[in-house]
């Protein structure tokens, strides 16, 4: 039996949050190997270690702001049925996540500067023992989306 | 309802004041090195008993400030409460509704056996952050402790009243006492002088080591510096075999003193275990907390034909640092079975298992290849002929892949998944489906390749979760067992919506 996707996807403007959120990674990595270029020009000064500085600055930044952003939005679904929260997520490792309304304790919203900036918010999930993040919606749709989760918990009972 | 106010026992005082005088006793001893011995020449002047002095009081002082907390200690019942007023200088009062305790657990030190007396520990649902949550009555006697028990048990019967009438149910229960397991006595040597002993066992290993190394003709090289080392090396490992020694037999009378005389036994939907042989412990674990039951092997036990028992249990308190309660600390495998089938009804106890394709037998070893690569390669470098050994640790991994592979599987039955699944120790895990709090599929990108994914879920353990993982099997299988945990659809059943 083969179970169908989750339907819903994050907010586009999510990847752009993620893509900042990369050029900020990237920053720092731009520093540690303008660093490793200034001790090479002192020491020895060699023309390789300029290129490799260089090279894997393109390299992670490429992974970090085009690559990972756009393979972990398009992996990203979710959809709140009923009786049950299913996510999906990964980048390296697919996870495929399913919590039953039933186990639902609570669920907040979140929002830090640069989410805010784009109207966005996440949204925790947390059970009694795990917790679950849903981490780029907008602003409306995750308030909304904690109320219905909170009414659905609450009348959702179990089968068993 | 009574509202008599009661004290605990006058023992109480003294439990205080050695429990005040265990914990300084360290900073005791320093002061004491650092100023008493040495510089007392044993002149006689007054000024060096100053400092006898100053220990005295500190007694003194700790003594009545024992004396005075349990004056002011009470405990009385009002109001289905269990209320507590407390405090040496400021007066606290705590009022545990009954319904909300989860369990008195009673615990037997050496002051309290010759009175008969017993510390009640009272443990409510939820820990939260305060570590303080529950109340210690530190030493009543056995009829009050009886006491508390009939006051909760009257208050949490009379509201079920309300709600059904489960009452008569609830007093037929009460009599039902069922007596589960005896440790005997051989089972606990061998669990004390088993626990921890590893450690020992390649201690010894080394030393015998050390003696072999004289046939590998290495003094042709540098036979001054060998020797040295050789010498060296034979003390330090036999001076590490001693130290192990003693900690081990440490930890074998420990574990006697801890496990003397372990039984369990049923009564009233709660499992009750009492141990130990200086201070009984007595554990109360209802049955309805029991979260997953685990049967753990590790490989030396599991060589002689021995397990351990494991239950996960919700809720109590943070101080608490083992919410997993070992259940049976150590038994012969063929006597689990018998025991769980009489606590846990409903247990399918010989489930068939649906063992991992043989196409994922990769996934157990080649993972741990990526960092074994460069450690192995640093080693053999670093430490030249010797290092090369560091190369055995990639078949040895291989077969431990190949062994964990072999253990792993999963079956569903009864509404309860069990997965079978081994790191050393070979594990059996079983739990209900309406304690699993969520699940999810792992597919790394090669797992997809070869259709294969892994299941992880989540139960309740103490405060936090714990976690169990059943790995690579048929991506087919891991759909199934996602949409045997998706709650059934009730689209015929049309939910009224609450207003709120």
């Amino acid at each position: 039996m083969m179970r169908t996707e989750p339907i819903n996807r994050l907010s586009e403007k999510g990847l752009r949050v993620w893509r900042i959120y990369g050029v900020l990674q990237a920053f720092i990595v731009l520093l540690i190997s303008i660093g490793a270029g200034v001790i090479n020009y002192f020491t020895g000064n060699y023309m390789w270690i300029y290129i490799v500085a260089a090279g894997v600055f393109v390299l992670i930044a490429f992974l970090l702001i085009y690559l990972f952003p756009k393979v972990r939005w398009t992996r990203w679904r979710y959809e709140v049925r009923e009786q049950e929260i299913e996510l999906q997520h990964g980048l390296f490792v697919v996870k495929r996540t399913l919590v039953p309304m039933v186990r639902v304790q609570h669920v907040d919203t979140e929002q830090g500067p640069i989410l805010r900036k784009y109207d966005l918010a996440s949204i925790t999930i947390s059970t009694a023992a795990t917790s679950h993040t849903i981490p780029a919606l907008i602003t409306a749709e995750a308030d909304e989306l904690r109320g219905r989760i909170s009414v659905l918990a609450r009348v959702a009972e179990d089968d068993v | 309802m009574s509202n008599e106010k009661y004290k605990l026992h006058p023992i109480t005082a003294i439990i205080n004041f050695v429990k005040v005088l265990k914990e300084l006793i360290l900073p005791f001893i320093v002061i004491i090195v650092a100023n008493g011995f040495g510089k007392s020449g044993g002149d006689g002047s007054w000024y060096s008993y100053i400092s006898y002095a100053i220990y005295a009081v500190v007694l003194i002082s700790l003594l009545i400030s024992g004396i005075i907390k349990w004056k002011r200690f009470r405990y009385w019942f009002e109001g289905e409460e269990l209320r507590i007023e407390y405090g040496l200088f400021v007066k606290k009062k705590r009022y545990i509704p009954f319904e909300r305790i989860q369990s008195l657990n009673y615990t037997e030190g050496i002051f309290h056996r010759p009175f008969g007396l017993v510390k009640v520990k009272v443990e409510t649902a939820g820990g939260g952050p305060t570590k303080e949550a529950d109340a210690e009555l530190t030493a009543i006697t056995k009829n009050a402790a009886e006491q508390i028990k009939k006051e909760m048990m009257h208050a949490k019967n009379k509201q079920s009243v309300h709600v059904d009438e489960v009452i008569l149910e609830v007093e037929e229960q009460k009599d039902e006492t069922l007596s589960i397991f005896r440790m005997s006595m051989k089972d606990l040597l061998i669990l004390a002088s088993t626990s921890g002993g590893v450690g020992v066992f390649f201690s010894g290993i080394a030393v015998f080591a050390s003696q072999f190394s004289e046939f590998i003709p290495y003094e042709a090289i540098y036979s001054e510096l060998v020797i040295f080392i050789r010498f060296g090396v034979l003390m330090i490992a036999l001076a590490i075999f001693a130290l192990l020694l003693v900690a081990w037999l440490v930890s074998v009378v420990l574990t006697l003193i801890n496990y003397y005389a372990f039984t369990i036994i049923i009564e009233d939907e709660e499992i009750i275990m009492t141990r130990g042989l200086l201070e009984k412990k007595k554990i109360t674990l209802p049955l309805s907390r029991v979260q997953g039951i685990r049967i753990v092997e590790n490989p030396l036990r599991q060589l002689f034909g021995y397990a351990t028992v494991i239950v996960d249990s919700a809720g109590g308190s943070l101080a608490e640092k083992d919410e997993s309660i070992r259940l049976l600390p150590l038994i012969k495998k063929s006597k689990i079975n018998p025991i769980l089938e009489q606590i846990f009804t409903e247990l399918p106890l010989e489930p068939n298992f649906t063992r991992v394709p043989k196409r994922s037998r990769k996934f157990f070893y080649r993972l741990d290849f990526i960092w074994i690569i460069p450690v192995a390669a640093a080693v053999c470098y670093f430490f030249y002929p010797y290092g090369l050994f560091a190369l055995l640790l990639f078949p040895l991994t291989f077969l431990l892949g190949v062994w964990q592979h072999k253990t792993a599987g999963y079956a569903i039955e009864n509404q309860r998944l069990i997965a079978q699944y081994r790191t050393f120790s070979k594990v059996t895990v079983w739990v209900e489906k309406r304690r699993i709090q969520s699940m999810t599929k792992h597919t790394t990108y090669f797992q997809k390749k070869s259709d294969v994914s892994s299941i992880q879920l989540t139960i309740k353990s103490g405060v936090g979760g714990a976690t169990t993982t059943v790995p690579s099997i048929e991506k087919e299988d891991a759909d199934q067992i996602l949409s045997w945990y998706e709650p059934l659809k009730k689209s015929t059943i049309e939910k009224e919506q609450p207003s709120f």
